[in-house]
């Protein structure tokens, strides 16, 4: 996008964090989102760690500039993804309708989010990939109430046919601009300023050890003394 | 500022001090009990390549290398951060060889295509310098031969 020429006033930072199981299309939500464009599934390719894009956009009059930390699904990456956490004020948790085990691990994601980020944060649910109603498993009303119940903004999308992507990344947003804890300088949580977000993304919060252990286990993966 | 382009987000973050404490801890840990667990292992690469001091960037490096010998599995990540890792260090021949590898396989990976752009962009300025130095010399060589010429002639 070009930058917006003439205009004094500094663009609003805002930091997103998208999240949730790995091949649910998070990627691919912030690659149409950012660029307009798609990967089908057999070119894409898993996040290793995190990826990182900036994108500006114009919300109610306002220059807002997006800095959006694509996490790592995979269980191997939890302790590095989470000390991605700090400092976001819209965190965008994703699953894939025609994956009931990826809706399934919400109430883990959401729980990840009450360690790492203050109540304050605006949160999305993003029912993904309803390109394959088809093979649906999951209906929009049941994760409609229970984004309520988590206090979620929900939207349905498609990044492969675009439906919903740009309302969801608008949506979240503008909540965010909306919610005047996200803005107060005193407000708790470290990082959760607006202008600190381009240096929020160095944390390793405390336990995280644990959380690579408990991967280890599942992953199964033990025994190896490398 | 970040740039307009996707980048590589770990390149220029590190971790604070203490939060790269609790992942060494946790690896010195459990290699006293002789036991390191490939997690373990990966997250402390992971911080030790993140981090702004060279000699951590080696180690990580170091520690990836084994890794990717080790386990298989973790090929593909540990080809990433190993060209991460050599990239920070300006080792950009080594950078580009392990993400060339990763590329290979996954020709259409945005990560390592942004990590490529890293990568020249900083040999690009490896080689300006190196130009900017070999011009530098001449010119000093210029100014001394005209000054022993000015000198012979008085």
């Amino acid at each position: 996008m070009a930058p917006t020429t003439g205009a004094p006033s500094q663009p609003i930072n805002v930091k997103l964090l998208l999240i949730g199981n790995s091949s649910v299309g998070k990627s691919s939500l912030l690659l149409r989102f950012s660029d307009e464009q798609w990967l089908p599934e057999d070119e894409s390719s898993a996040t290793i760690g995190v990826d990182f894009r900036v994108h500006k956009m114009e919300i109610n009059g306002k220059r807002v500039k997006l800095s959006i930390w694509d996490t790592a699904g995979q269980e191997r990456f939890r302790t590095i993804t989470s000390s991605y956490y700090r400092g976001a004020q819209g965190v965008i948790l994703v699953y894939d309708v025609a994956n009931r085990e990826s809706y399934e691990a919400l109430p883990r994601w959401y729980s990840e989010l009450e360690t790492y980020v203050s109540s304050s944060v605006v949160k999305i649910l993003v029912g993904n990939k309803v390109d394959k109603e088809f093979s649906r498993q999951v209906p929009r009303a049941e994760a409609e109430k229970f984004a309520a119940r988590m206090n979620s903004l929900f939207i349905e999308t498609s990044a492969k046919t675009a439906v919903g992507v740009t309302d969801a990344f608008q949506e979240v947003v503008e909540k965010i601009l909306d919610t005047p804890e996200l803005w107060e300088s005193s407000s708790s949580g470290g990082g959760a300023r607006g202008q600190n977000t381009g240096h929020g993304g160095g944390g390793v919060p405390g336990g995280v050890q644990v959380v690579g252990l408990d991967e280890h286990r599942q992953d199964g993966e033990g025994g190896c003394s490398c | 500022m970040p740039t307009e382009l996707p980048y590589a987000a770990d390149a220029e973050l590190s971790l604070t001090y203490d939060e790269l404490d609790v992942l060494r801890i946790q690896y010195q840990k459990e290699l006293s009990q002789d036991h390191v667990t490939v997690q373990t292992k990966f997250n402390y690469a992971w911080g030790l390549v993140k981090s702004p001091i060279r000699e951590h960037q080696v180690d990580g490096v170091r520690l990836f290398q084994d890794i990717y010998r080790a386990e298989p599995t973790r090929r593909r990540e540990c080809l990433y951060y190993l060209a991460l890792g050599h990239y920070k260090m300006g080792n950009f021949e080594e950078a580009r060889k392990f993400n060339a590898l990763l590329l290979e396989k996954e020709p259409t990976n945005l990560q390592a295509q942004s990590l490529s752009q890293l990568i020249e962009k900083g040999a690009a300025r490896d080689g300006y310098i190196g130009m900017a130095l070999v011009g530098g010399v001449a010119a000093l060589g210029t100014l001394v031969v005209a000054g022993l010429i000015r000198r012979a002639r008085k």
